[in-house]
């Protein structure tokens, strides 16, 4: 925490493994300042012997300047600490990223550049998708099981704990528990192409009740529109071809390509957490995909009359 | 002069004067006639390392300086987050170039190249033992890389980053050329470095000063053995991994393609296999450089030096046990990762034995503070700082928050600046005075290391805070309010220090630097070895004789003596080029090795490697191929000057010793050489095997698949025959061609010419059989891995015939019979192993499936 | 002579060689039985895994422990005996290098006493 204050950055936020929110990220964390301390300190007494070496006087420094001197501080020395922090560390790593029984499993697949998730149903709870944003109840382990449709991503929420690599034609696993709940940040993890640079997803830690809340919520096909503008969103959406790309459940859009459209107005960001989510930046977006993110697999839609698209992206804030 | 020691000391007496002055008239010219380099254009086909390794060097240090200049683009793009200075597609080309031009282009040719010019000058050998490979190795590089840098102006830079992952770098999601310019491109690196690696094992092993045995080695060489060693066991990995994804590329053969079988993590497993060896491929020469600067410096012998050696030979070996560390989150067992994080730990402890018996040897003299030391002392703090952080990242749950951010950038340029390039500036500084005739600047030397110095702290010191706090590496941008944004602006400060540094040291290098071997700057740190000796073109007037590490601290008169031509082989035995070959342990002197002037072949035939691959890389086929036969045609006509036979009886260099001036047999150089490359080409298809192993493991139920009948046992039984038919007609003909009379028994060829047909349709009948039973490369990944195999043994096949029809020419033109039998030799060694790995191959395809029930 | 280099040579890279092997197979043996899913067979009552690297493991010492104990035999007698400058170098290098290896061999065992078997 020193060094950090010294590097004049905030270590906590949303997207820090230097601030845990987890026991997977605070047992690392633990780790890491113990070798941080111990690194720091072995640092200096070599930079202190080698200034010893070069600068005190001859007489002084004789003894220094035999074979003992690479037995004791290259052989036992490192042996030595490296026999105590081996096994730590293989401790440490028992003891994280650890399925526990119980666990909540949620599924993510990794695309460019955007996570496709799934909350399969458990017992009488049915399974619902989304897009871009994981949703955990505090205090209840989580098993996150991923893998990729196109390339090579990895799923990293610092906060919590490890990455893991999302790789096609193999299901990966991610276990970790939040212990305090907020509002995170995770991002990809592994160069993925163009905008790999813009490829993260919000994670909200409820306490178990909103929890519940939310889930029953995001089970449920999308709310009607109830105003005249909304509705003409709803029809636009529909005739702009939106359907053939993206689901929204309770309407004949079904499209599978892209994210699940549901629920999209619950969710915090868009462009996989790139943007505050309102209706201003849902308009930007669809006008101007191309422009915002070059290289998605969504094309810009410009073609739009500036009352359409208002309209279209007030549908979208409504489906929450 | 070959009396056992006693036990003690090192015998410190002045040995016995081989040979006597007043030397015979028109011997030294000879001997500078011998050597002298051609005039005009024609000055660039020399082949003398001394040219060589400058102008390798130079093109090193060009690369750095090109890599750095994208470096500080990229800087300049992350000083603020959501900065539009440089768009996503150039980001992404630039840090992949910067990442492999820095890895491919710098590090490994800067160091090859720096003992290209220092090893023969260090062991007072006069050249290295194949000094046209090492032209040959040059030019390809050369041409070859500074193709490759010029992708980046025409936006066809790979963009994947320098580790190449597919499925992105595959033909679906990199459809474009970009990703095969890296892949072909590196290829003619990768022949620069394998040949790099032979030069160096037979030279540190066979051309040494008389006298200078094992114990005596100079650290530096030491440092350059296992460094070659490692490329020879390790490089073969990547090599057969770009052939792979090339092969899924261009002929959709899908290694790596999960939909079909393939596994992505092949890849990783190669790639990582060759990538991790490669970063202590390019830091032990760097501390070999220090173990020789250091008592130098503090005009005292290294202390330790068998620790040293013990510190190089383990990092060696233990640097091939590290490399899933790299791949520590891709989900494989905890158990199996365990085994890495313990070899990553178990790896730190030879680098600590180097720093201490660098501090011990310090501790014992008196250390001047020259530019030499500033950066001897960077180093050591730097690089002190980059393994304490790479032991970090070795404990694998810290490594699961650290991998793929900044803090891996962090450590991984501590390790890599601290490590070797800073030893690197340290050796222009030190070893400057050898090869010009003034030395650099000491004043402006302090500006340059503080500069360098504080620009890499301030530069990634912060780093590893930024990639803790969440900033993931190769973005080329990121949002506001992560709180990265003074930690950014920071680090690209700091890399615009280490730029003025490096354009002062520029500066200071166009003012001082002119070439000079006779009249060079002089020993001007009192150093105590070889290459202080006074020089020319011929490199040494005669080959001294050693007692010690430290010959010129304890043979006073030694370089007087050397240069009046008191000592071995004071001119030329044939008048040619020559070196003398020592005995490996004990370097005793064994022969005297005829060495090929300057000449046109090595330069023509590496432009024409480097125009196939670079043509192939934008799909010209045809003229790829033409060039590809010119460039053969060139090795050819290079090869058919090699091999001159025993050219005059046994010569007398001195103290009454003679020797040869042709040998065969396991002491001749170039047997070694076949061995080197035998094991080379092993390695490559041992990680086939390795690569075919993997994907059954990946289709345990497939493999082959379901409903493929395999070919019919009778095919593989009679191509392994006709193998091991062909051998035997070899060692026959090996045994006819034995003999003091200089016999040439037309059976010789005759036996070659039926052999040739014999392994050819061994080959012939391997591939059919596949064919034959339908199977396909492109459907599934065992189609792939099995034709991967058989295509290699048909390359080794054909380069057997090539070898095969070359010897009977040289039997037509008489220039091959029972004494002067060099190039049967090779080639009979080559069948040796092409058969072997014949047989091996058959047992794998065609014995696996039934072994494993597949079938 | 070619002989007796070639045993200095291997006497010299023992423990080294030791390890490797011991590496490749522990390796090697983790992950094809973990990936065939062979692991729940137990050997001499532990699971195969942990039973395997183990097993390897006290080969890998015992052949080292050899090499070392040859080599400081070597060592010590190297000190009375005139021997040339280069043998005496070749066994004391093997000395260090072997003594060396019994840590690293030990230290790459250790996981199985921590770590289950394919998780």
């Amino acid at each position: 925490m020193l060094s950090c204050a010294l590097a004049l950055a905030n270590c906590s936020g949303v997207q820090s493994a230097l601030d845990p929110a987890g026991g997977d990220a605070l047992r690392i964390y633990w780790l890491a300042v113990i070798m941080t301390v111990g690194a720091t300190l072995i640092f200096f007494a070599v930079t202190g012997l080698l200034l010893y070496a070069i600068f005190a006087p001859p007489e002084r420094r004789a003894w220094l300047g035999g074979r003992n001197t690479i037995v004791y501080g290259g052989l036992a020395f490192p042996i030595v600490v490296l026999s105590m922090l081996l096994p730590y560390g293989l401790i440490v790593m028992r003891d994280t990223d650890v399925r526990m029984p119980g666990a909540l499993p949620i599924e993510v697949v990794g695309e460019q550049y955007w996570w496709r998730v799934r909350y399969p149903g458990e017992d009488e709870r049915p399974a619902f998708s989304t897009a871009n944003e994981i949703v955990i109840p505090v205090g209840r382990p989580i098993a996150v099981s991923v893998t990729a449709a196109d390339v090579i991503h990895s799923f990293w929420i610092p906060n919590f704990g490890g990455k893991i690599d999302m790789i096609p034609g193999r299901v990966n696993s991610l276990n970790f528990t939040a212990e305090r709940p907020g509002i995170y940040r995770g991002v990809c993890a592994e160069f993925c192409g163009d905008q790999h640079a813009r490829m993260a997803f919000d994670v909200v830690a409820l306490e178990p009740s909103a929890f519940e809340a939310w889930r029953t919520n995001q089970a449920k096909p999308a709310p009607e529109p109830d105003l005249p503008q909304l509705v003409r969103g709803r029809e636009l959406f529909r005739t702009g071809g939106c359907g053939s790309c993206h689901v929204v459940r309770g309407t004949e859009a079904n499209g599978l390509f892209g994210p699940d459209l549901t629920h999209v107005g619950s969710r915090r960001t868009i462009g996989a957490g790139q943007f505050p989510n309102n209706v201003g930046t849902l308009a930007g977006w669809i006008a101007n995909t191309q422009h915002i993110k070059p290289g998605v697999r969504m094309p810009s839609y410009g073609s739009f009359t500036g009352e359409d698209l208002r309209a279209l992206a007030g549908y979208l804030e409504s489906l929450k | 002069m070959n009396a056992p020691e006693r036990p003690e000391s090192f015998e410190r007496r002045e040995p016995e004067l081989p040979n006597a002055l007043p030397r015979p008239a028109g011997e030294f010219e000879a001997l500078k006639r011998a050597w002298k380099s051609p005039r005009g254009l024609s000055f660039i086909t020399d082949v003398n390392n001394t040219y060589v390794g400058i102008w390798y060097v130079g093109t090193a240090f060009l690369f750095f300086i090109l890599a750095g200049i994208l470096a500080l683009i990229m800087r300049a793009q992350l000083a603020v987050p959501e900065s539009d200075l440089v768009g996503h597609d150039l980001y992404n080309q630039l840090f992949t170039m910067h990442g492999t031009v820095m890895m491919f282009l710098f590090a490994v040719p800067a160091v090859e190249a720096a003992s290209v010019y220092l090893l023969p000058n260090m062991q007072a050998a006069r050249d290295l033992p194949f000094p046209r490979l090492s032209a040959y190795a040059f030019w390809a590089y050369f041409v070859g890389g500074l193709v490759f840098f010029g992708t980046i102006f025409f936006g066809l830079a790979p963009n994947g980053g320098w580790f190449m992952y597919p499925p992105l770098t595959g033909t679906k999601y990199s459809p474009a050329d970009n990703a095969d310019w890296w892949l072909l491109g590196i290829g003619f690196i990768e022949i620069s470095a394998i040949a790099g690696a032979i030069e160096i094992i037979v030279g540190v092993m066979k051309t040494r000063a008389v006298g200078m045995s094992l114990d005596k080695l100079p650290v530096y060489s030491w440092a350059m053995l296992v460094f070659a060693v490692m490329i020879v066991i390790g490089f073969p990995a990547i090599i057969l991994g770009t052939l792979l994804l090339e092969m899924e590329r261009a002929f959709d053969w899908p290694f790596f393609i999960a939909e079909r079988g393939g596994d992505p993590l092949l890849w990783q497993h190669l790639f990582w296999f060759f990538g991790h060896p490669e970063v202590y491929i390019i830091f032990l020469p760097a501390t070999g450089m220090v173990s020789m600067i250091v008592p130098a410096m503090a005009q005292t012998p290294l202390v330790g030096y068998r620790l040293i050696v013990l510190a190089l030979i383990a990092t060696g070996f233990l640097s091939f046990g590290l490399w899933v560390h790299h791949m520590f989150a891709t989900g494989l067992p905890k158990m199996s990762l365990s085994f890495f994080s313990a070899a990553s730990t178990a790896v730190a402890v030879p680098s600590g034995i180097q720093v201490f018996a660098w501090i011990a040897t310090i501790a014992s003299g008196r250390m001047k503070l020259t530019t030499p030391s500033l950066f001897v002392i960077g180093f050591l703090l730097i690089f002190t700082l980059g393994g304490l952080t790479g032991v970090m990242v070795a404990m694998a749950p810290f490594d699961w928050q650290a991998h793929d951010t900044y803090f891996v950038v962090a450590h991984l340029h501590y390790v890599l600046i601290g490590g070797m390039v800073f030893p690197l500036f340290a050796a222009f500084y030190y070893w400057i005075p050898v090869a010009s005739k003034h030395a650099l600047s000491e004043r402006l030397g302090r500006w340059v290391f503080g500069l360098m110095f504080l620009g890499v702290n301030v530069t990634f010191l912060p780093m590893h805070i930024t990639g803790l706090i969440g900033m993931p590496r190769r973005v080329y941008t990121y949002p506001v309010d992560m709180g990265w944004d003074a930690l950014n602006l920071v680090s690209t400060i700091g890399s615009f220090m280490i730029a003025l540094g490096v354009a002062i040291f520029i500066y200071d290098l166009a003012r001082k630097f002119r070439f000079a071997s006779e009249d060079n700057a002089g020993n001007v740190w009192n150093a105590g070895t070889l290459e202080w000796l006074p020089n020319g073109q011929y490199a040494t007037r005669s080959i001294p004789a050693v007692v010690s590490r430290e010959p010129l601290w304890d043979q006073p008169n030694l370089s007087k003596d050397v240069e009046e031509g008191r000592y071995y082989l004071p001119g030329t035995a044939t008048g040619g080029r020559e070196a003398l070959v020592t005995s490996p342990f004990d370097a005793r002197p064994q022969y005297i090795l005829q060495i090929p002037g300057a000449g046109w072949q090595p330069l023509l035939a590496a432009v024409f490697t480097a125009a196939f691959f670079l043509l192939l890389t934008v799909k010209l086929v045809l003229p790829s191929v033409v060039c590809g036969v010119i460039a053969i045609g060139c090795v050819i006509w290079w090869l058919w000057e090699t091999d001159p036979g025993p050219t005059r009886p046994p010569a007398d260099i001195g103290g009454g010793i003679v020797v040869p001036v042709y040998v065969t047999g396991p002491m001749n150089h170039s047997w070694w050489a076949m061995i080197v490359l035998m094991v080379v080409s092993g390695m490559v298809f041992t990680c086939m095997i390795f690569s075919y192993l993997f994907l059954w493991l990946v289709n345990p139920s497939a493999w082959p698949a379901q409903g493929f009948v395999p070919p019919h046992w009778v095919w593989p039984a009679t191509a392994a025959a006709l193998y091991v038919a062909s051998a035997i007609l070899i060692d026959r003909a090996s045994g006819n061609l034995r003999g003091e009379d200089r016999r040439s028994p037309r059976s010789v060829p005759v036996l070659i010419g039926i052999a040739l047909l014999l392994v050819s349709a061994a080959s012939a009948a391997d591939l059919a059989a596949q064919w034959r039973a339908g199977l396909s490369p492109s459907a599934h990944a065992y189609g792939a891995a099995v034709y991967a195999l058989v295509s290699y043994q048909i390359f080794f096949v054909l380069t057997t015939l090539l070898m095969g029809l070359y010897t009977i020419a040289r039997w037509l033109t008489g220039k091959l019979d029972s004494v002067r039998r060099t190039t049967f030799d090779n080639t009979m060694l080559f069948w040796y192993y092409t058969v072997g790995q014949g047989l091996v191959g058959i047992v794998v395809v065609h014995g696996f499936p039934r072994l494993t029930g597949g079938v | 002579m070619a002989a007796v280099r070639t045993g200095q040579v291997l006497l010299m890279l023992a423990g080294l060689i030791a390890w490797a092997v011991q590496f490749s197979l522990i390796y090697g043996a983790t992950s094809t039985l973990c990936g065939r899913e062979w692991a729940d067979a137990t050997l001499l009552g532990l699971g195969i895994v942990p039973a395997s690297i183990l097993t390897v493991t006290l080969a890998a010492l015992a052949v080292t422990a050899a090499a070392f104990a040859w080599s400081l035999k070597g060592y010590r007698s190297a000190e009375t005996r005139p021997v040339s400058a280069a043998d005496r170098f070749m066994v004391q290098s093997a000395a260090l290098v072997n003594g060396f290896s019994l840590i690293v061999i030990l230290w790459q065992g250790i996981p199985a006493f921590i770590l289950p078997a394919c998780a």
